[in-house]
């Protein structure tokens, strides 16, 4: 600092940020992690030009990879999502990652319970259920924190591992274990309670679309409705909300609740669009990606589904990458870290300028 | 069954393994604890364990040394908190927030690190680790020298760091200064002295340790790094400062406890009674959610913490 001033500069914070902020804060953070990527390709011994083309072509190369780019987008999507909601409000919940476990669990458990019911039974059933799960809970650790005072962050990672093993203990040796099966996962589910298939011959399913709808009334919500107004309030000044007269434990709940519904019907839509049985690998993980999604996107619908779009065509493209160039495709969650890394840093110092000390006295 | 459980032996080899299992949490723990005095919330803990545990692995497959393991661990934990300090001090960055993108990160690259060096999953090398260090006499105090001092190195170390910790904190310039910053920063800031500056010590200490803690989970403990295998002991460590109320001594009982569940699940296994292994996997986490409903007595937390400091 003294020796910038003794140059005749000085870094100071600017009043507002601009447009140009946040455009050159994002091009320099994809800059940075391309070149990130690079480094790691190379060290990993593949050529990164060709990597990054197995990349592209693996996630928008066909119809098909294109649809399936959708498909992996979809989760990330309704977690991105519920993670934005709740951070709009500055209430720190970790917990998508479990609130997906919950909506996948409370699904399959009222799907269970209905059996081989028609077709148009069977949605409604698991949309809602679904979103019952994820919100309760949701608002298991919305009450640990409104009513006990627990830090919301270290209560939702905890139900995070805790679901986890619940999830294991049922298919291990409990109710939902597959018959004669080995792994720890269900049967398959009926074919009736599957999700149509939007596009023949690829995996697309309804999910994506009900993603899609949901950014966009959660979009109005937020801006447009009591509720959105008091979850951005909350965000800025919890105080003053609490001073005209809103109940703020009742809005942590509620908060708690609607994120962990919509991350319950990320579960939902893996287990009935894309793996059609309920098991603990491919949820995993999920939530905490949500929560770069969330922040890449400024915690804004809209730019959560760019964002989430984004992720689902990395992770799709990755397996390409990985036969064609046998680069591992844990790459995927080094780079995704180092995006939201390099964004954090450039978005930081986008807040800040350079001035000259004769211009500012 | 049960009764097995209350046979001497049994008992002294519970108690045993409760403090070895106690040590990477408390290392880490008593880190956290000096960057939290001063006032920054340090969520990627799980992150640096998981480095550090990974650069403790690779770095005694290489060299054959432990030593050596334990001293890139610590450095790994150091780059980590560097990047930490600076995105949160300097930059001014959510604490919460930046805590979460190291985490990820950590994850993201030991788990790419780790396939591209050894590709097939299953010829993974394991390396030889840290043996049991008895102390010549106390060791063989019947019981006490059994739980106590017949134990691996780094265990010594770590409780020896209560002590060090504490009369840092309570009887050194740079501890009170610390302490001053998580309760009022500007009182320094206007004395001249840099609150960042020591904030940077504080966080780089904290990383130091946690790289520290996560070294013990592989080079004192198994020989195969697994990804992801710090598997929430970072976010424990966090609860057991809360838990703790932010003093050496009480981070050291609630660090013991909840290593004790963890001993006498294990010792449940291993007498074969038949409790599914979930429900006993999952029994720290619900005792730390537990631990933090009734903390209401624990002392108070420092009043800027998770803040960052910004002058007027």
């Amino acid at each position: 600092m003294t020796l910038l001033a003794w140059s005749g500069w000085r870094i100071e914070r600017r009043s507002g940020r601009s447009s140009f902020a946040l455009v050159s804060a994002l091009l320099s953070a994809g800059a940075g992690a391309v070149l990130c990527c690079a480094l790691l390709f190379l060290a990993a011994g593949a050529d990164p030009i060709a990597a990054f083309a197995a990349l592209a072509k693996g996630s928008f190369g066909s119809t098909r990879a294109i649809a399936d780019t959708l498909v992996r987008a979809t989760p990330l999507i309704l977690t991105g999502l519920a993670t934005a909601i709740a951070f709009r409000a500055r209430l720190w919940n970790i917990g998508a990652e479990g609130q997906v476990f919950a909506g996948a669990m409370f699904a399959f458990w009222c799907q269970s319970a209905i059996g081989a019911a028609p077709a148009y039974l069977q949605i409604p059933v698991i949309v809602l259920g679904s979103l019952c799960g994820g919100a309760l809970f949701g608002a298991l650790a919305g009450a640990l924190k409104a009513r006990f005072q627990v830090d919301e962050v270290i209560a939702t990672v905890m139900l995070n591992y805790i679901i986890i093993y619940a999830l294991s203990l049922l298919l291990q040796q409990g109710p939902w274990t597959e018959p004669g099966g080995f792994f720890e996962q269900t049967a398959m589910v009926p074919d009736q309670a599957k999700l149509p298939i939007l596009i023949e011959k690829t995996r697309l399913h309804l999910g994506f679309v009900l993603a899609l709808v949901l950014a966009a009334i959660l979009h109005v919500v937020l801006h447009h409705s009591p509720l959105g107004y008091e979850i951005r309030a909350a965000g800025s000044n919890l105080r003053a909300l609490q001073v005209q007269g809103v109940h703020a434990g009742r809005l942590i709940l509620v908060v708690f609740a609607l994120s962990g519904a919509i991350a319950g019907l990320a579960g939902a839509f893996e287990v009935y669009g894309v793996q059609y049985r309920l098991k603990s690998g491919t949820l995993g993980g999920l939530g905490y990606t949500g929560i770069i999604i969330a922040i890449l996107g400024q915690l804004s619908p809209r730019a959560v589904v760019i964002a989430g779009l984004l992720f689902g065509a990395l992770l799709n493209g990755s397996t390409l990458m990985q036969i064609r160039t046998g680069v591992p495709s844990a790459l995927i969650y080094a780079i995704e870290a180092i995006i939201l890394m390099f964004f954090l840093i450039a978005w930081a110092i986008s807040q800040f300028r350079l001035r000259r000390l004769r211009d500012v006295d | 069954m049960w009764t097995d459980l209350l046979e001497a032996g049994i008992i002294v080899s519970v108690l045993a393994a409760a403090i070895r299992i106690a040590t990477p949490i408390l290392f880490t723990a008593l880190g956290e604890l000096v960057a939290e005095r001063a006032g920054i919330y340090n969520m990627g803990l799980e992150g640096m364990m998981l480095m550090g545990a990974f650069a403790g692995w690779l770095g005694t497959y290489h060299s054959g040394s432990a030593l050596v393991g334990i001293g890139a661990a610590v450095l790994a934990g150091l780059v980590m908190s560097l990047l930490f300090a600076f995105m949160v001090i300097t930059l001014q960055i959510e604490q919460i927030v930046t805590g979460l993108a190291l985490n990820l990160l950590a994850s993201g690259l030991s788990t790419f690190w780790l396939r591209s060096a050894f590709s097939d999953v299953n010829k993974v090398p394991g390396i030889s680790i840290l043996q049991n260090a008895p102390i010549p006499l106390l060791a063989d105090i019947p019981y006490l020298g059994a739980v106590l001092f017949d134990q691996r190195v780094v265990t010594y170390a770590a409780l020896l760091a209560v002590p060090a910790v504490w009369l840092f904190l309570y009887r050194s310039r740079l501890g009170l200064e610390i302490r001053c910053i998580g309760e009022n920063p500007k009182a320094l800031d206007i004395k001249g002295h840099s609150v960042a500056l020591r904030q940077y010590a504080a966080v780089l200490f904290g990383g130091a340790m946690a790289g520290l803690g996560g070294a013990c989970l592989t080079v004192a403990a198994t020989a195969h790094f697994v990804p992801d295998m710090v598997n929430g002991r970072g976010w424990l460590a966090l609860v057991i400062v809360i838990a703790g109320g932010w003093s050496p001594g009480r981070v050291l009982a609630a660090a013991l406890i909840f290593s004790f569940l963890d001993a006498l699940q294990l010792q449940i296994q291993g007498v074969g009674i038949q409790i599914p292994y979930q429900l006993l996997l999952a029994m720290p986490y619900v005792a730390a959610i537990l631990a933090l409903m009734l903390r209401r007595k624990a002392g108070r937390a420092p009043t800027m913490l998770g803040m960052s400091y910004r002058r007027e």
